[in-house]
């Protein structure tokens, strides 16, 4: 072994001129993940702290039903094993608000109405006009309220109001609410009031629509995901529904899921980048060293010792080269402006251990995976070279070789869904690898073969181009492969990111509606349209509105014959919002059956026709050909299932119901209203002359704003937008870099043959002109196809992983094109510029 | 003792095959000292390569000392090559990254040899190196090279020494230094030596001489060796 670990060292301290690259190549992988490792950790850090403040807490526990000590008990011991740090009870709840003097011709509004104890919110902010929240201004019967029920009520700070009768006094009035959102549509402004005082009252009486809730607040996000999955596998069938950040399933919830994927997959990218620059440089060496390595078995050393000394090598570089990264990694990150942090509420970003081991450990990985095959090319090495030139030639196949490479395969594929975090990423990128690697190869040989008529060019630049593409021992395959995936992965991963930013805008859009008017009666709707038209950016969106719930369900696939059976089946207890129209919104498309496209003309008594939403249409077992009762408003309505409907709920501007009826007779006949989604101008006071000319002109009308709503998701998908590019970026300047080492390296396989054409008198601008021909057309090629198979890699992760929409960017592939090609062909010359400019018999003498 | 028994290659040319070494068979005894001669392409460094168990035959069966190599792994070849066999090359071969004393050293340390270091820097000192003993091969003439590569031939004191050309790539005084190394390397110290050379006194200094054309032994030549030189 000491001979092994001499010879290792003996090898190395004579070549530090050209393992400088392997240093770089391994300092700039490692670094990279070091880097996007450090930032990706505060980024999530980022996205949990928002993901919690949309909960408020790490855990909501949540039910219509009242807490029984029963389910209080059982939910008590499942948390045994995963004690929370705090928890607290939230109420939500809608009731009439009125200003005192109600009761003889005062104002009255329907509110979101949530009693909150000490505690709350565990995560997030409530911002008064007057400062913070305090949980003290809702003792003694304070209420906290969004300002538009101090205008629809006509009252201000410091009066008292009556909550289902009871009197509470306005002790805050919200600026900005970041501690929870509530699900659905809110129908009126949000109030707190403290949650002892809001159970004196008789609001909470049995057959009110209460949503209770526990909000839970553990310690570590092990526990959090643990306590979660043991909640609802336990209180699966008891209409309790368990959520945490992970499982928010909106359009926030999307964004931050989304986000981890890319990042995720980000990670795998560095890797392969990594691998790449690895593989190049050690096939160099190894091509290097294949007289050493024929002497060293000539003097007895076996393939095994050979190959043991070589392997020590790398990984010994490796690990200086692993830690030059983390000093690489150091400084990037001391170089990223504050600027940039700021909008992810980080002050500054510093290596973590986790990342900083984590990156060296994979460097190390990655390096002897990567390295390894072509080190095992030493096995075929023949001391019979020595004697005899054709006695090296190591073409024959060696089935360990393949069997190795096999392995190694796996084993990089391993430490990818390691670094992705999620094997379906690591299983679309490394087919999409595999692929591209066979496209690439097979290109190869055909750029050989169509440059051949140029082999025979009155040009001594472009014919000794072209030959120099196709001699025995042509680098046309391992430029091609090595630019051609490093440029997969870039353009892959730049498309993705491309994809992702546009659809993070498109969700907070200027198409976003920002203030709703509810409570429209029919023959309100006209003249409303005309009193907001002039204040409004783009034309009023009004919805009919119906309020009711299932009560008789007769279906092939369920049975509810009363009340009673809808109420234990649990899924259709609630009540819900229902509409009709004869089309579908640009967010909704039929899964099953068909949709209607005119207004009914069936008689009175015939069941209406619905079509129900297919989330709700599953998990309540409903099919086409179902048979349902609905009581609109204390009407009854006999229903019959046409269609099966998926709605996109995370579009903000069209929204979505889940049970939508046919129009007609029958439901025109139904009780029911209209609520207006309003995109309102933001110039000037048009907002408040809006609502003031609403409510004088039409004074049963409510208004609600979502300006808050929206700019909080606006809020997050910026965030979650900024950590995307600057990620996105790092994975770019790495890949470039690594992909610079990789093309610089060749050059040693080239030396001698300069050197040769220096000798006959080829002068140093000729031969460079020759390279830079040569490397252009493989790097305009490897660009091309490494751009066609990233862009086929971010259709697929966009059109499977993320769901999202996807779009050609033919510019990135166009830069991609150019820029590889320029890129490769001005390394290859640069790096080729000491053996170009010096005396070429130096360089025949070394490489004799 | 070296035996080749109907002993041929061939190897593949183009769409054919290519007989590059008839079906031949001869015996080396040990302590003596043989040259192949002929012209290029005859099939001598073949020959040679297959001495070595650097090469396999395509028939027949090559013994070294009673053990028949042909039926070695490749790895077993590399010890038998590290233990018994010192090789000579005309292009020197030296390990690039390794000054002069480390090569020397190297087949000691794969032998594990207790006194690597004292026996690197005699036979150093035999071929009249030690001053040049840690300049790396770029530093040293071809001569001094080829006398670092005959130091390293006889660093495990191999029964069998055979030399490629070991002449063919210096100048004639140097390549007469040579030559005296390699003779009194032959008759001071017995061991079998076969060496492929064009060079005609070179060859004369040899017991016996097999004369190769077109991979064929043409001609086997016993000869009376000039006394030793007082060199």
């Amino acid at each position: 072994m000491m001979f092994v670990l001499r010879m290792a060292w003996r090898e190395t301290r004579t070549s530090w001129a050209r393992l400088g690259f392997f240093f770089l190549c391994v300092g700039l992988g490692v670094a990279s993940i070091i880097v996007l490792r450090s930032v990706v950790q505060d980024v999530r850090i980022t996205l949990m702290r928002e993901a919690r403040s949309l909960l408020g807490a790490d855990i909501v526990v949540q039910t219509q039903r009242p807490w029984t000590p029963e389910l209080r008990a059982q939910i008590g011991s499942l948390l045994e094993a995963v004690p929370p740090r705090n928890q607290t009870e939230v109420v939500d709840t809608q009731t009439m608000a009125a200003s005192v003097g109600a009761t003889s011709g005062g104002q009255v509004k329907l509110v979101e109405l949530r009693g909150v104890e000490q505690a709350f919110p565990f995560y997030g902010t409530i911002d008064l006009t007057s400062g913070p929240y305090s949980h003290d201004l809702l003792e003694d019967r304070g209420a906290v309220v969004q300002p538009e029920l101090l205008s629809a009520l006509d009252v201000k700070l410091g009066d008292r109001i009556l909550l289902a009768g009871q009197p509470f006094t306005v002790r805050g009035v919200i600026a900005r609410d970041r501690s929870q959102r509530g699900g659905g549509i809110a129908f009126g402004p949000r109030v707190y009031v403290d949650l002892a005082a809001l159970r004196q009252t008789s609001m909470l009486a049995y057959g009110s629509r209460v949503s209770n809730q526990l909000l839970l607040q553990l310690s570590s996000d092990s526990q959090v995901t643990v306590a979660t999955e043991s909640l609802r596998q336990a209180l699966r069938n008891q209409l309790v529904s368990v959520r945490s950040w992970q499982t928010l399933e909106d359009r926030i919830g999307r964004s931050l899921s989304t986000a981890e994927n890319y990042l995720s997959l980000v990670g795998f990218a560095i890797v392969v980048l990594g691998g790449i620059g690895v593989r190049s440089v050690t096939r160099v060496i190894v091509r290097q060293k294949i007289r050493s390595v024929a002497i060293l078995k000539c003097l007895g050393v076996s393939s095994g010792q050979v190959l043991t000394i070589y392997l020590i090598q790398v990984l010994g570089l490796a690990a200086l080269g692993s830690l030059v990264g983390l000093a690489l990694s150091v400084i990037a990150l001391q170089a990223i402006p504050t600027s940039v942090l700021i909008p992810l509420g980080l002050t500054s970003v510093g290596v973590t251990w986790a990342s900083a081991v984590q990156g060296i450990t994979v460097g190390l990985l990655v390096s002897a995976l990567f390295a390894a095959v072509p080190l095992l090319e030493i096995r075929g090495v023949k001391p019979l070279l020595l004697l005899r030139a054709d006695g090296a030639s190591t073409s024959r196949r060696d089935p360990w070789t393949w069997t190795a490479g096999v392995l190694i395969s796996a084993a990089l594929a391993a430490v990818a869904v390691w670094q992705a975090d999620s094997v379906r990423a690591g299983a679309y990128i490394s087919g999409g690898l595999l692929v591209v690697t066979s496209v690439l190869y097979l290109c190869s040989l055909v750029l050989v073969r169509l440059t051949r008529p140029l082999q025979s060019s009155r040009s001594f630049a472009l014919r000794h181009a072209a030959v120099s593409l196709a001699r025995p021992g042509n680098q046309t395959r391992v430029i091609l492969i090595s630019v051609g995936l490093g440029c997969f992965v870039v353009v892959g991963v730049r498309a993705t990111e491309q994809d992702l930013l546009r659809e993070m805008s498109a969700q907070v859009g200027e198409s976003s509606p920002d203030l709703v008017l509810i409570d429209i009666q029919e023959d309100q709707v006209g003249s409303l349209g005309n009193t907001i038209g002039a204040y409004l950016r783009s034309p009023a969106r009004i919805t009919p509105l119906m309020r009711g719930r299932v009560v008789q369900v007769d279906g092939r696939r369920v049975q509810l014959p009363t009340l009673e059976a809808v109420r234990e089946h649990g899924k259709l207890v609630r009540e819900f919002g229902l509409t009709f129209r004869d089309h579908l919104e640009s967010n909704e498309h039929i899964v099953s059956g068909a949709f209607w496209s005119s207004a009914s003309n069936d008689p009175p008594g015939e069941p209406v026709e619905v079509s129900v939403e297919e989330r709700m249409a599953t998990e309540a077992r409903l099919s086409v050909g179902d048979t349902m009762r609905f009581d609109i408003a204390g009407m009854p309505v006999r229903g019959r299932v046409t269609s099966i409907r998926a709605v996109a709920w995370d579009d903000t501007q069209n929204g979505g119901f889940v049970f939508v009826l046919r129009p007609g007779a029958a439901v025109a006949r139904l009780p029911h209203n209209y609520v207006a989604f309003l995109q309102v101008r933001q110039t000037g006071d048009d907002r408040g002359e809006l609502q003031r000319a609403v409510v004088r002109t039409h004074p049963n009308v409510s208004a609600i704003d979502v300006r808050d709503i929206v700019a909080s998701i606006r809020e997050v998908v910026d965030n979650v937008t900024v950590g995307i590019t600057i990620v996105g970026l790092v994975t770019l300047v790495g890949g470039v870099l690594i992909l610079v080492g990789a093309v610089a390296m060749t050059k040693f396989q080239r030396l001698y043959e300069t050197a040769i054409y220096r000798t006959l008198g080829a002068s140093a601008g000729r031969i460079a002109a020759m390279m830079a021909i040569e490397y252009a057309l493989i790097g305009c090629l490897a660009g091309a196809l490494g751009g066609a198979g990233g862009a086929a890699m971010s259709w697929g992760l966009a059109r499977f992983l993320f769901d999202i929409p996807w779009q050609p960017a033919p510019t990135l592939m166009l830069l991609a094109i150019s820029m590889t090609g320029a890129l490769v062909s001005g390394v290859g010359v640069a790096a080729s510029a000491d053996v170009l400019l010096r005396k070429p018999l130096a360089t025949l003498a070394e490489e004799r | 003792m070296i035996e080749f028994r109907d002993v041929s290659r061939t190897v593949p040319s183009g769409t054919g095959q290519l007989t590059i070494l008839h079906p031949t068979s001869f015996v080396v005894a040990a302590g003596t000292a043989v040259a192949i001669t002929g012209p290029s392409g005859s099939g001598k460094s073949t020959m040679l390569g297959l001495m070595a168990g650097l090469d396999a035959p395509t028939t027949g069966a090559i013994f070294i000392g009673g053990t028949e190599i042909t039926a070695l792994s490749e790895n077993a070849l590399a010890r038998l090559r590290g233990d018994r066999i010192g090789i000579i090359f005309q292009f020197f071969h030296l390990l690039p990254s390794l000054t002069a004393y480390e090569n020397v050293l190297v087949p000691l340390e794969i032998a594990r040899s207790k006194s690597a270091a004292a026996r690197a820097r005699a036979l150093l000192a035999e071929v009249g190196l030690v001053e040049r003993s840690h300049h790396y091969p770029s530093q040293l003439s071809g001569g001094e090279q080829q006398r670092v590569a005959i130091a390293r031939a006889l660093a495990n004191d191999p029964p069998i020494l055979l030399a490629d050309e070991p002449t063919g790539n210096l100048d004639s005084t140097t390549g007469h230094q040579i030559i005296e190394l390699l003779v009194n390397v032959n008759r001071r110290h017995g061991r079998t030596l076969v060496l492929v050379t064009h060079d005609a006194e070179l060859a004369s200094l040899a017991d016996e001489v097999l004369l190769l054309r077109d991979g064929r032994v043409v001609e086997r030549r016993e000869q009376v060796r000039p006394a030793p030189s007082s060199a």
